[in-house]
């Protein structure tokens, strides 16, 4: 299946921002700020009851946090500092994935990968699929979003969000045992219709994610690298439309035969003037002659 | 004969509009609903938009086929339906509802008495003859703008194989014995006891070809797409693929009907490219 195109946004000039993106690769900006947010041993503090953590940085990091688009500036103290504020997939991949955040509880405990998998596991059974589905299109260095406003569980972005609009509204949908009660996702019409409708209403692509496991058991971190993930796109496919391409496929090859048809014609009465010119010519020079 | 078919043309005449609006029961799925205003006295009804036809060819129903044997063709409908056996035209049950809808069929029993729409669609509703009733909305949908559609792995006419020589054979060959799928009404002892098999998971219901004035039956070549009606719930990856890899390089569609609203979807594998 070809998938559909980006849409840039434009720029004050009228020109799209496909340049600037193609300028700065995402691969890019994420490897500079790994390496800035290990250099300064950035740690992120997990918030009381809530999944999501807080991160104090520098005015450099926090510009590329923003050109990354991970997370979100939630104020700054000065013109030096600023914090910002990570989801728990968005938390984890930075300590778990590039390895560049150490993570403390509220109680200045500092976590090892393993301990923050256990927490985020305990506080969301949903944790390690959506994880896992973050994980997979981030490593593509596709920009990962919340998509709750569009009725999904991500969008995904081919660069950042203010450069161009989201392609994909997302869903995960966990499969196998090992998952328990929270596979019920997307196993009704009403649902999936729903989520085809919403997206299709905003422009988006309905990529499902389909993780499944051989893994029995979700409780370590281990069972990661047992998770595959699946791609699949849902649309809707409308009869109509698909007939009038057809009808408009067919008219363009008739139109381009009859070009053909009429510039062979222009080729043959060409060839037919020079011709005639030549025997008109011949018989001029052997009337002179004579 | 020839009395019984005017006496039914008569009664086809005086019972249009209820078959139109049967007809248009389906609701394109088009984002919205479009729904005709009955509170407004110009409305038209709903079997206006039925394109009836002058001519109409005569079928008798066979039982023991669940199909119909064409006794009088009128006009050019039988190039693109039903299929041809041993010299004889035979319309599914799927085809008799629709041209029946349109008035383009008269179907007679055993004793030449016209069965009405509403004895056709009895049989539809029974689902007993290769076809449901939500399958004869999905055939009608695609009817109506024009795709040729036909029973999937049934060939059109002895000579040709259909998509048989280059799809899972093994999928379809359920529903022979009902769908002319043999030589001269006669199943064999393989279709009998595939018959008795039950394949789970999702199978193609039609083969589909885009609109085309020059089909032709003899060699229709391959199909635009196979349709698959999905019952139940969504269907899982694992269905999904079971099915793809089956029938491979050819596209297939999916289609959900509720309530008599198709709706028609595409689930395609998709690896979404690794960016800079």
């Amino acid at each position: 299946m070809d998938l559909p195109g980006p849409r840039w946004k434009k720029g004050k000039d009228g020109k799209d921002f496909a340049a600037l993106a193609a300028a700065n690769p995402m691969s890019t900006i994420v490897a500079e700020l790994q390496a800035k947010l290990r250099d300064s041993e950035a740690v992120a503090t997990l918030a009381v009851h809530t999944r999501d953590a807080i991160l104090e940085v520098g005015k450099d990091q926090a510009k590329l946090l923003n050109c990354a688009s991970f997370g979100r500036a939630v104020g700054s103290a000065g013109a030096e500092r600023q914090w910002f504020q990570l989801g728990p997939e968005e938390v984890f991949f930075l300590c778990h994935a590039l390895k560049c955040v150490a993570v403390e509880s509220e109680n200045e405990a500092r976590m090892g990968a393993p301990e923050l998998w256990d927490l985020l596991a305990s506080t969301s059974e949903q944790f390690p699929e959506m994880y896992r589905a973050y994980e997979h299109l981030r490593l593509k260095n596709w920009v990962v979003k919340s998509g709750l406003q569009y009725g999904a569980h991500f969008v995904a972005y081919r660069h950042h969000p203010a450069l161009v609009h989201s392609e994909f509204a997302v869903i995960v949908v966990p499969e196998g045992k090992a998952f328990g009660t929270t596979c019920g996702c997307m196993q009704v019409w009403s649902e999936l219709l729903c989520a085809l409708r919403a997206s299709g209403s905003v422009a988006k692509t309905l990529l499902v994610l389909t993780i499944s496991t051989k893994s029995s058991e979700l409780g370590s971190m281990d069972c990661l690298e047992q998770m595959i993930v699946h791609e699949r796109t849902i649309t809707r496919w409308i009869p109509q439309q698909c007939r009038e391409q057809q009808d408009k496929s067919c008219r363009e090859v008739s139109s381009n035969e009859d070009q053909e048809h009429t510039s062979r014609g222009v080729v043959f009465s060409y060839w037919g003037v020079v011709l005639s010119f030549t025997v008109l010519s011949s018989l001029l020079v052997y009337k002179l002659k004579f | 004969m020839a009395a019984a078919a005017a006496s039914a043309r008569d009664r086809r005449r005086r019972s249009r509009a209820p078959a139109g609006g049967a007809a248009h029961a389906v609701r394109i799925d088009d984002g919205e609903e479009q729904h005709l205003n009955p509170f407004l006295d110009a409305a038209p009804s709903a079997s206006s938009r039925v394109q009836f036809r002058n001519m109409a060819s005569c079928a008798r129903w066979v039982e023991e086929t669940g199909a119909a044997e064409v006794v009088e063709s009128r006009g050019n409908l039988w190039l693109t339906t039903g299929v041809t056996r041993a010299g004889k035209l035979y319309y599914n049950i799927e085809e008799i509802g629709f041209l029946a809808e349109r008035g383009a069929l008269i179907l007679l029993n055993d004793k030449d008495e016209t069965i009405g729409i509403d004895g056709i669609y009895e049989k539809l509703a029974g689902g007993n003859y290769g076809c449901s009733w939500d399958t004869f909305q999905a055939y009608k949908h695609l009817k109506s703008l024009g795709y040729i559609v036909g029973r999937f792995g049934v060939p059109w006419t002895m000579k040709h194989g259909g998509t048989c020589d280059t799809i899972a054979p093994q999928m379809n060959i359920l529903e022979t014995d009902q769908s002319l799928n043999r030589v001269d009404g006669v199943s064999s002892d393989i279709t009998k006891l595939l018959k008795k098999m039950q394949i789970d998971g999702i199978s193609p219901s039609f083969e589909v070809y885009l609109p085309n004035s020059k089909f032709k039956k003899s060699s229709p070549g391959s199909p635009c797409f196979l349709l698959c009606l999905l019952r139940g719930k969504p269907p899982s990856r694992v269905e999904l693929e079971a099915v793809e890899n089956n029938f491979r390089g050819i596209p297939l569609k999916y289609c959900h009907v509720d309530n008599g609203r198709v709706s028609f979807l595409s689930f395609d594998e998709v690896t979404l490219p690794s960016l800079p």
